[in-house]
């Protein structure tokens, strides 16, 4: 069966596709109105919707964390043992790992060297994720070390980097700078060798499960070790950072899908210009087939059909090349072009095609309401 | 219905308009009938209500005072939707103009009555008269693809589609020449005949009348004969 075939046993829709193939130049321009206002909307949308993810991408990690550092009030500088031992009896379903800081300078043989913190940790697994060898959950004896740094200084997994004046073989190499966190070069070492002879822990950081019972742990830990005029413990989480990125982005989502939105507001006022044109047009022949004994609604129906043929036309073509602009945004924004169709940002097309034929239906209603309710000697006269 | 029996009645029918200087008078207690196997030609100046009176008869206008009866029913109060039934399956239209879709075929003019009713299909009919018209070798034809004399042959076919009662037709050779003019008389002859309606025609033209059973004659609004 062929295309015309089928469009046959649908009187109007057939009717609808003849006239707008009557003058192609006229349809050709309301269509690209809808195009333009499709890609418009879509691509816009994508770009927040990769904007979002990768957002989630870099702040991902850090989401499930509490960090608590030594409060304003509190008579040592840190986190006390019996403190670290009261963080632990509250905090039921996370990782708690005390950490050290410090710096120092790495040096090579061969006279490179380079400033770099370094953190004294219990549980390095928790914390870090490896691009080489390994994270030990008991990190003893050995250093992680920043890939990055490793490169720059020609270190490898096994060679030996000096602090304190001990010598610590590479474990493990970790990603650098993934997200928020202190990022740069970091030498991780076992906890006891850095800042020997400290009572206290620089900073603690508990791993969550999710950000949600992270927030219910900085408040927990908050009422726990605080109050209104002694801040014992710092307490902070990115739960809330995240929130307020996502708050951000998705202000910012509607913003743009808005001036999207213009766009496509304008190309259905072209359609209701273009209808109304066309329907004043061809008042005589709207006036014929009312003589012949075509009824109001089936011409209400032919000329509404013309309408959404322009939206649907418009919607696909702009569907089809919103993807397009979506494989580059996600490309450059999210650094994987097949995201774009994930529904977060495929809903935008979606949307767009959606809000095209409705758009473009609503403005044939009044043409079409109006050529149909023409008495027909009038609109015989032409 | 037997032949001979009347399919429209006019009842003393008056049509005014009102217009910027002030009511027109178009048609004043006009008596009008056409029956079956009949052809009516109604003639007489221009303005003197021929195209009112035709548009009264078509259902496509009402009028001010008097009644309109079609195969016996009053039709003067019926609604537009009620118009539109009536039009569609007991009034056929030629127009002066032909009045064809330019964007259909001759088989597609024809079946544009029956179009919107998906549950019968009118192809074969459509084929068979314009075949009887002398059109069969023109069905996949646009009407820009057409003479003048074919394209009212196709309008002719039309106006036949839905089998109606009553066909008709304003000037329907005002825009054909003298010899085209003479066959499509011949065709609403045949017709009249073959299909058993009534024919009515509006026209100033002497060489529609020598085809007619019956002439009327308008003058300001009135019948004059």
């Amino acid at each position: 069966m062929s295309g015309t075939d089928f469009l046959w046993r649908f009187p109007s829709a057939k009717m609808a596709w003849r006239n707008l193939g009557r003058n192609r130049i006229r349809t050709a321009l309301a269509t690209l109105g809808v195009v333009i206002g499709v890609i418009a909307i879509a691509s816009l949308g994508m770009t927040g919707a990769a904007l979002q993810q990768q957002a989630d991408t870099n702040l991902g990690s850090l989401t499930n964390e509490v960090s608590v550092s030594g409060g304003a009030d509190s008579d040592v500088d840190g986190v006390t043992a019996a403190q670290l031992d009261d963080i632990e009896s509250v905090v039921v379903d996370g990782t708690v790992v005390p950490q050290r800081s410090d710096a120092t300078t790495l040096s090579t043989r061969s006279g490179d060297s380079q400033r770099v913190t370094v953190t004294g940790v219990t549980d390095a697994a928790a914390l870090y994720e490896t691009s080489a060898g390994q994270a030990p959950e008991r990190l003893r004896t050995g250093a992680l070390l920043t890939d990055d740094t490793a490169s720059d200084l020609g270190l490898e997994i096994g060679d030996p980097v000096e602090y304190d004046d001990r010598l610590y073989r590479i474990v493990g190499l970790i990603e650098s700078d993934s997200g928020f966190g202190p990022g740069g070069s970091e030498l991780v070492l076992p906890i006891d060798a850095v800042a020997e002879g400290d009572a206290e822990y620089d900073s603690v950081t508990i791993l969550a499960e999710d950000g949600a019972s992270a927030t219910a742990i900085a408040d927990t830990l908050e009422a726990e070790f605080n109050d209104e005029d002694d801040e014992e413990l710092s307490v902070s989480s990115f739960a809330s950072a995240q929130e307020d990125v996502d708050n951000f982005l998705n202000t910012l989502n509607l913003a743009l899908l808005g001036i999207g939105s213009i766009s496509l507001v304008v190309a259905s006022v072209a359609i209701l210009n273009v209808m109304l044109m066309s329907t004043v047009e061809r008042r005589g022949e709207i006036g014929v087939l009312r003589a012949v004994g075509i009824r109001r609604g089936e011409v209400l129906r032919m000329i509404l059909a013309e309408a959404a043929f322009l939206g649907v036309l418009g919607g696909i073509v702009g569907g089809v090349l919103s993807i397009g602009v979506g494989l580059v945004v996600f490309d450059v924004l999210a650094g994987d072009r097949l995201l774009v169709f994930g529904w977060p940002s495929a809903r935008y097309v979606v949307g767009g095609f959606g809000f095209a034929v409705g758009a473009s239906v609503l403005s044939g209603l009044y043409p079409a309401w109006k050529a149909a309710n023409d008495p027909p000697v009038e609109a015989l006269r032409g | 219905m037997a032949p001979g029996v009347t399919v429209v009645q006019l009842t003393n029918v008056t049509k005014r308009y009102q217009s910027g200087e002030g009511t027109i008078e178009a048609l004043s207690g006009v008596d009008f009938h056409a029956d079956r196997g009949e052809m009516v030609t109604v003639i007489g100046p221009s303005g003197s209500g021929k195209s009112t009176m035709l548009n009264v008869i078509g259902l496509l206008d009402t009028p001010t005072e008097g009644t309109v009866q079609l195969k016996g029913t009053d039709v003067t109060e019926f609604t537009e939707d009620e118009l539109t039934e009536e039009r569609r399956s007991v009034i056929g239209f030629v127009f002066q103009d032909f009045h064809l879709l330019p964007m259909l075929t001759a088989t597609e003019n024809v079946e544009l009555p029956s179009m919107w009713d998906t549950d019968v299909d009118r192809r074969d009919r459509a084929v068979d008269l314009l075949q009887r018209v002398g059109l069969g070798d023109r069905l996949e034809h646009t009407p820009d693809e057409l003479s003048g004399g074919q394209r009212q042959r196709v309008a002719i076919a039309r106006a036949l589609i839905n089998e109606p009662d009553i066909v008709l037709a304003d000037e329907p050779t005002g825009n054909l020449d003298r010899d085209t003019g003479e066959t499509i008389l011949e065709e609403l002859t045949a017709l009249k005949t073959n299909e058993d309606v009534a024919i009515v025609a509006v026209t100033h033209d002497d060489q529609l009348v020598a085809y007619t059973d019956r002439v009327v004659e308008l003058v300001d609004g009135e019948v004059s004969s």
